[in-house]
């Protein structure tokens, strides 16, 4: 009967514990309450050009809620990745850090109520020069497709188009219109990508035959350009459509051609400009092309540092 | 293993304990969203009803084929019973009699009538099997498991294929045991009927068959004749043959023409299922090898610890039983087998997801027919530790606690202590039935830091819309998101929704937008965002400060 007896007390004992745990788990900070007073203190501790960061990740929405787009803007929120920034404020909850922020070092730390803020900064950054998805606009860029040879023209104040349950990423209203329909568009916008993660860049479905050219005048460069390509989730996960090319060309020259395969996910390219380094008005061309476009839902983002 | 006789008692204890079930559920529906799939048989359930008003106006245009195949064949990819309630019911308690303060609920009332009969078909289980304490803790147990409490309140078929499995397995039971013919034919009608509700009913002849054979073996292996239980086997097998494909037939007019194509159609379209995606620890499962493990630590994540620490003890009791019994020891007849139908009907509804090629999209909702079966082992086990109790109590030094252990309040309290947990995780749980986690993996919070499924099927739009009726404008339009339409049109026919606000089926062509998270629907919110120039949502709703439904408004 020993047995017996201590099975009576642990079902007791468990009784109770799961109650307490479970009311602990419900009321545990942060509410909505500690949420809406997290703003001071942000603000206190954080310096410009700090990306935000949100550990563990479903707490981001309430952080976005409560802080707003001053504090989140877009270009943020869907970074490419981390290596672009100097210095990053995390907001940690339930004592979590964000495994982005790995190689970064600490400068302070405080905590405010249930959270953890944090300032670090980034031991690898190098300064970028110029941002592609950031200058995607008329007057500067121009887009036209190869075969059969047209211009896609710059529209700034189109109907946005999104996709709607399990469709493509939302055209926004400022945008390039290529021949084709509303799919052969050239503009910002924010992807998932495989993992789920937005990426804001530049869709550039290639067209059925030849390329899709995006041309950047008067680019200030660094040493490389840098950037990552991917596709909508749904389209790179199947694995079943054909590799998109985008050869990169400046002043008329190929400095790199970077392949995205099905699967890649939201994946890097880091091309060397050799006697290009440092120019301070070049032209860079983006050929964006595939030998079967069927659902090439691609787009791409880039920067020279 | 001596089973107890019930009474005019247990069956009032039983009646109330289903009136209770339904009470509750009733007065908790108001706040609940409408599921996806609810939406879809709500749907289909109108066109029922047209038919069964053509049925009672005009009988022989009813049932000329073109009214039939009309009518029948929306959502002819599921059997027709469960549909043809949710019809009846909102064609006689709601346009008829207005029983409802919402139109949902005349369509959801037939899943709670149900759901209130599976508790009380579990008291009278486990009563009869193990003692009127067993029965009333199993009971009490199925109806607070969060998952099930959500299931119970809506117009699907999760909760009805509970019961109907339950009641299959129950008169089987009572076939094997008594023996004539009432129990076989109601073993017979009741397999029916789960076939025409879901097809979890397939494995019903595998469960009886698989458990039969092991009691005349076992039967054989002792030395007894099998031969009388053999009889009673396949007496009520053969009702289940019989009736089963009978009843079936009648019920779900769809099959009346073309019967085997059409039975074709429906087994291939659940043999075939498409996969849908769900997240488990991080990762959106959407093709095979689907996680193995995805049932068994579900199940551990959503049903109360305290409960599933009774299961273990009801196995082991059980367990210790029938080594006794195999070994000549005591005075345990147990001819039916219960415990061992227990088992085998918990292990065949689980069984399916041992296989890496069974999808898992439905969460916990496909294996909730061993639910019933758990709770049977946990109230054993509770029974079993109510025993112990009194037996330490009695071998008390102190007067007053011999004393105490004649009375009922030890196992009250004791009753208490094993139920506290699951009613608190059950309230907390309400209106967010699918985000509710257990304290073993952190509750809500531990979930969503896992990785573990935060909601599917949409229905948290219930839970936004008193911000939805104060802050859209007049006439204004909402994307719904996960939403199905008709679930949306629910909302506002109840009276839940401002009629003027209107849904839509893009973000581009609303002022507000829904987002109902998953892992594998973030691509809905970065469109918000860039359609609407923000990433600041307005209005956040979720479980224990989880966030599970968010709203963007165009800036």
């Amino acid at each position: 009967m020993k047995w017996a007896r201590a099975a009576l007390v642990f079902v007791a004992v468990l009784g109770v514990v799961e109650l307490g745990l479970h009311v602990h788990h419900a009321k545990k900070s942060p509410n909505a309450e500690d949420w809406s007073r997290l703003a001071e203190a942000v603000m206190q501790e954080r310096r410009d050009g700090d990306v935000v960061v949100v550990a563990p990740l479903w707490a981001d929405p309430l952080a976005r809620q409560a802080l707003g787009d001053g504090v989140f803007p877009l270009r943020d929120v869907a970074r490419p990745d981390m290596s672009r920034y100097a210095t990053a404020f995390e907001i940690g909850v339930l004592g979590q850090t964000s495994s982005e922020l790995g190689g970064f070092r600490e400068l302070s730390r405080r905590n405010a109520g249930p959270f953890t803020l944090r300032r670090l900064e980034n031991p690898n950054y190098i300064p970028i020069v110029f941002d592609f998805v950031d200058n995607l606009e008329a007057g500067r860029v121009t887009v036209r497709v190869t075969d059969p040879a047209a211009n896609c023209t710059f529209t700034a104040n189109a109907r946005p188009i999104a996709g709607g349950l399990g469709g493509h990423p939302t055209f926004p209203k400022k945008r390039f219109e290529c021949p084709g329909g509303f799919f052969f568009n050239v503009s910002q916008t924010v992807i998932a990508d495989r993992d789920f993660r937005p990426r804001r860049c530049v869709w550039a479905h290639p067209p059925n035959k030849g390329e899709v050219v995006v041309r950047f005048s008067d680019v200030p460069l660094g040493n490389v350009i840098r950037g990552h390509g991917g596709m909508y989730w749904m389209i790179e996960r199947e694995g079943r459509g054909a590799s998109v090319f985008v050869s990169v060309r400046v002043d008329g020259m190929e400095v790199g051609k970077y392949e995205h395969r099905d699967g890649d996910g939201w994946s890097s390219f880091e091309m060397p400009l050799g006697a290009h380094a440092g120019k301070k008005n070049a032209v860079v061309e983006f050929f964006v092309s595939s030998k079967n476009n069927q659902h090439r839902h691609f787009c791409f983002e880039a920067d020279s540092r | 293993m001596s089973c107890v006789k019930l009474d005019w008692k247990d069956d009032l204890v039983a009646a109330a304990l289903a009136a209770f079930v339904m009470a509750v559920l009733v007065s908790t529906v108001g706040n609940l969203g409408y599921a996806r799939d609810e939406g879809f048989y709500f749907y289909a359930a109108d066109a029922y009803g047209q038919w069964f008003e053509l049925l009672f106006k005009n009988p022989g245009a009813a049932l000329e084929r073109k009214a039939i195949d009309n009518a029948w064949r929306v959502n002819s990819e599921h059997p027709g019973f469960v549909k043809s309630l949710f019809a009846l019911s909102h064609l006689l308690l709601q346009k008829k009699l207005h029983v409802f303060s919402m139109e949902g609920t005349s369509y959801r009332f037939p899943g709670i009538a149900l759901a209130g009969f599976a508790v009380a078909l579990v008291y009278r289980f486990g009563a009869e099997v193990r003692g009127r304490m067993a029965g009333l803790f199993a009971a009490t147990a199925l109806l607070l498991m969060p998952r099930f409490f959500y299931h119970a309140h809506l117009a699907c078929f999760d909760v009805p294929i509970v019961t109907m499995f339950l009641l299959s397995v129950y008169a089987y039971w009572k076939s094997l045991r008594h023996g004539g013919w009432a129990w076989p034919v109601a073993t017979g009608i009741s397999f029916g009927l789960a076939l025409d509700t879901k097809h979890n009913a397939w494995f019903l002849p595998i469960l009886c068959i698989v458990h039969a054979s092991v009691l005349v073996l076992r039967a054989k292996a002792s030395g007894r004749d099998p031969k009388p239980l053999l009889h009673r086997a396949l007496t009520t097998l053969g009702c289940m043959a019989v009736l089963g494909p009978l009843v079936m037939y009648a019920f779900w007019p769809w099959i009346w023409h073309d019967t085997l194509p059409r039975l074709r159609a429906y087994a291939n379209f659940h043999l075939h299922h498409e996969y849908y995606n769900m997240e488990f620890f991080g990762q959106t499962y959407w093709r095979p090898p689907m996680p193995r493990l995805y049932s068994l630590v579900m199940t551990a994540a959503t049903v109360p610890m305290v409960t599933l620490a009774l299961v273990a003890m009801g196995l082991i009791v059980c367990g210790r039983k029938e080594v006794k019994r195999l070994r000549g020891e005591g005075t345990h007849h147990d001819d039916a087998g219960v415990f061992l139908l227990w088992l085998c009907g918990a292990g065949i509804s689980y069984g399916a997801w041992v296989f890496p090629t069974t999808p898992i999209f439905g969460g916990t909702k496909h294996w909730m027919t061993a639910y019933p079966f758990l709770v049977l082992f946990a109230g054993t086990g509770f029974s079993y530790l109510a025993t112990v109790l009194r037996l330490e109590l009695r071998r008390s030094k102190l007067e007053r606690l011999r004393q105490a252990a004649r009375g009922i309040l030890p196992v009250c309290a004791l009753f208490a202590l094993a139920i506290a947990a699951p009613v608190a995780e059950t309230r907390g749980s309400h209106p967010w039935g699918l985000s509710s986690y257990t304290p073993l993996v952190g509750g809500a919070k531990g979930a969503a830091s896992l990785g573990l499924n935060r909601t599917f099927w949409g229905y948290t739009t219930g839970a936004v819309v008193d911000y939805l009726n104060r802050e859209v404008p007049k006439n204004g339009t909402v994307y719904v998101h996960d939403t199905s339409w008709p679930a949306w049109e629910m909302l506002s026919k109840d009276g839940r929704l401002r009629k003027d606000i209107r849904g839509t089926g893009t973000v581009h062509e609303a002022m507000f937008a829904l987002y109902h998270h998953e892992q594998h629907m973030q691509g809905q919110e970065y469109q918000a965002w860039v359609a609407y120039g923000t990433v600041q949502p307005v209005h956040v709703a979720g479980i224990d400060g989880v966030p599970v439904i968010w709203v963007y408004r165009r800036k």
